[in-house]
């Protein structure tokens, strides 16, 4: 009896499963079947007949170019400033114990419990008040906040992994601070750092909320197009931009792979033994 | 010449004073141990020798040179940490080549001194392979090789044995005596395990609750421990309240055992070692002036080379005894025997303060009637 209520239970756990990644993979198989839909309307899946016309059409353009180009830049922008800020925050906040170390720690990961729509809005205020009308330090700033937690949080988990002995270590063979960050701790973080940098990047991306208050009618991230261009005239050619993003997606995560490795970037590196 | 000088050191974690005024003194070529209970203050000490920690008051020299306001890395120490510390992310040689490239040695010499010093640890072809890839005790050498390879002034030992498992650990013992002596260097071992200092320290430092109790050979401070702590943590003791009465100690229950020796004034406790207690039959004679008792075996341990009997005495009191196991038939539980005791085997202390006083004149040269003995028998490694 026992023995059943195991074995149902287990059977639970993997149908859950199932449904799950069912659940998760589904909609991207169909929006990316969808996307080359031969079709001139939003018609029913599976589609007819397959071609490229909503990727032509997407590539052709100019709002969307003009989003995409805005995205990357600033994507590569964020992940660049918020690798700098975070694992010097991370690096700080695993180094030293000072008086309101905890409130600060909070203070940093908490972009990530904050509605983005009200991040957005503050800063819109914020901007406005301090007088930075340019829209590109607007975006960084934006994207800066909304990215740093994530490589903060991934490069803490690194770096606490890392034994405190190895710093001491470099340190009493005669390395200087600066010397055993570079040779012994930074190469013992770098998949931390890494994948930190993926969720920088992807976030940044993939951001429509907080771009939304920021960005203004001629100055717009790919998301943020594509919001509009859902209201305005909802076809496929954003089912093509989707599948654009995931293709980069995909792309970013095979370089990391090549890179750093990806099982480190998943386990090991996180946790060392 | 003095390697190391510590001057009336102190250093506290807040409330606690973790190392409390000590003094010592560590000339070359010795190997000195600190030997205490977990937060005795020793692993403080060489926290503070290292440069990792700074001392709240009193001076650390090395050389004659003070390095109170000196970063770990201007020291030229070699420090074998307790979980080895070995660069994951570097092979053997990398991580010997570490210590050289960061004090500047010119890289033409790398592989040479890499060689010598790989040979000296006894993994001459280990130098390509990983740490994860070696075993706790290889992986101990090669942190060995790592720190003597910059050749410092002083090499410091934070529990060398203690990650080992204890067979391992009795064979590396002897390996690392070897090592040490081979390379000549003067070097201070942290450890918790008596056997570790003795077998591999020239003189041992006793600590407890931050200060020094005792410091002295191996044979010193067992043979005459300063007081009930250090005869208690280094080995075990049967333990009398009394008092002394002309050539006597009379025991609160009712002993009276013949003492030789002088006394310290005052002392009111004896000691007397398990394995100085000799266990015999009834009706053999006793030597004159050996202390005789009657006792009944209470228990019995038999655990292989050593026998361990719990007497009872005719008054009451239980006995703690250790014979070696010579082949010979021994008491079994419940067989009526004798105890003797020698005169000059009962340890006789001044009560256990709550703070034993240290010598205050602390810049107190440690042995160097022992550097004296041991001066010549060591050369410098290539």
């Amino acid at each position: 009896m026992k023995r059943l209520a195991d074995n149902v239970l287990g059977l639970m756990v993997g149908c859950l499963s199932i449904a799950t990644i069912a659940f998760l993979v589904a909609p991207l198989l169909i929006a990316t079947v969808m996307s080359f839909d031969s079709r001139e309307f939003l018609g029913a899946f599976p589609p007819p007949s397959l071609s490229l016309q909503w990727y032509v059409g997407f590539f052709s353009d100019a709002s969307y170019l003009k989003g995409l180009q805005v995205s990357l830049i600033l994507a590569l922008a964020a992940t660049a400033l918020s690798c700098l800020v975070g694992v010097a925050a991370a690096f700080t906040l695993d180094r030293y114990s000072f008086p309101g170390k905890e409130t600060l720690s909070a203070f940093f990961l908490s972009p990530l419990v904050v509605p983005h729509v009200i991040i957005g809005f503050s800063l819109l205020l914020f901007f406005s008040t301090i007088g930075v009308f340019d829209g590109w330090v607007r975006l960084i700033g934006g994207h800066l906040i909304i990215t740093v937690p994530y490589v903060i949080r991934t490069t803490l988990a690194s770096l606490v992994g890392i034994r405190k002995s190895l710093t001491e270590a470099a340190l009493i063979l005669g390395a200087t601070e600066r010397r055993a960050f570079w040779k012994v701790t930074v190469p013992l973080a770098k998949t931390g750092i890494a994948t930190g940098a993926v969720f920088a990047f992807a976030y940044s991306m993939d951001d429509v909320s907080v771009s939304l208050f920021l960005t203004g009618p001629d100055f717009y991230t790919l998301p943020v197009a594509m919001t509009a261009a859902m209201r305005s005239a909802f076809d496929l050619r954003i089912a093509a931009a989707a599948v654009c993003l995931i293709v980069l997606t995909i792309a970013l995560i095979w370089f990391l792979d090549r890179v750093v490795g990806l099982d480190k970037v998943i386990g090991q590196g996180v946790y060392h033994k | 010449m003095t390697v190391l000088e510590l001057s009336t050191v102190s250093k506290r974690y807040g409330q606690e004073l973790a190392v409390d005024n000590i003094s010592f003194q560590v000339e070359e070529g010795r190997i000195v141990s600190l030997l205490g209970p977990s937060g005795c203050g020793k692993t403080t000490t060489l926290r503070l020798v290292a440069g990792f920690e700074v001392p709240d008051g009193g001076d650390i020299l090395i050389r004659g040179e003070s390095v109170r306001r000196k970063r770990p890395y201007e020291r030229n120490l070699g420090l074998v940490f307790q979980d080895y510390a070995l660069f994951p992310h570097m092979s053997v040689e990398a991580n010997i080549a570490f210590g050289l490239r960061e004090r500047g040695v010119p890289p033409s010499e790398f592989p040479a001194r890499i060689r010598s010093v790989l040979d000296l640890v006894k993994l001459p072809d280990y130098g390509k392979r990983n740490p994860h890839q070696l075993s706790g005790g290889q992986q101990q050498r090669v942190a060995l090789a790592r720190a003597l390879v910059t050749r410092p002034s002083l090499l410091l030992l934070d529990e060398p044995l203690s990650n080992l498992d204890a067979k391992l650990r009795d064979s590396l013992r002897v390996e690392l005596r070897q090592i040490l002596t081979s390379a000549g260097i003067t070097t201070i071992i942290v450890t918790h395990d008596q056997s570790e200092a003795m077998s591999l320290a020239d003189h041992i430092i006793v600590m407890n609750r931050g200060r020094i109790m005792q410091r002295g050979s191996a044979e010193e401070i067992y043979g005459a421990p300063a007081n009930k702590f250090v005869a208690d943590f280094i080995g075990q003791t049967n333990w009398f309240r009394g008092r002394l009465n002309g050539g006597r100690f009379v025991t609160e229950d009712g002993l009276s055992i013949t003492i030789a020796g002088k006394a310290p004034g005052g002392a009111v406790e004896l000691g007397i070692r398990p394995e100085r207690i000799a266990v015999q039959t009834k009706g053999t004679t006793v030597a004159v002036g050996v202390n005789a008792l009657d006792g009944v075996i209470d228990k019995t341990e038999y655990l292989g080379s050593t026998i361990h009997h719990w007497v009872r005495l005719a008054n009451g009191r239980r006995i703690h005894a250790v014979v070696q196991n010579n082949g010979q038939c021994f008491a079994r539980d419940g067989e009526s025997i004798r105890i003797e005791i020698r005169p000059e085997d009962c340890l006789l202390l001044a009560p256990d303060e709550q703070d034993p006083p240290e010598p205050r004149d602390g810049r107190q040269p440690i042995c160097t009637h022992v550097l004296q003995e041991g001066e010549g028998g060591r050369r410098k490694v290539s």
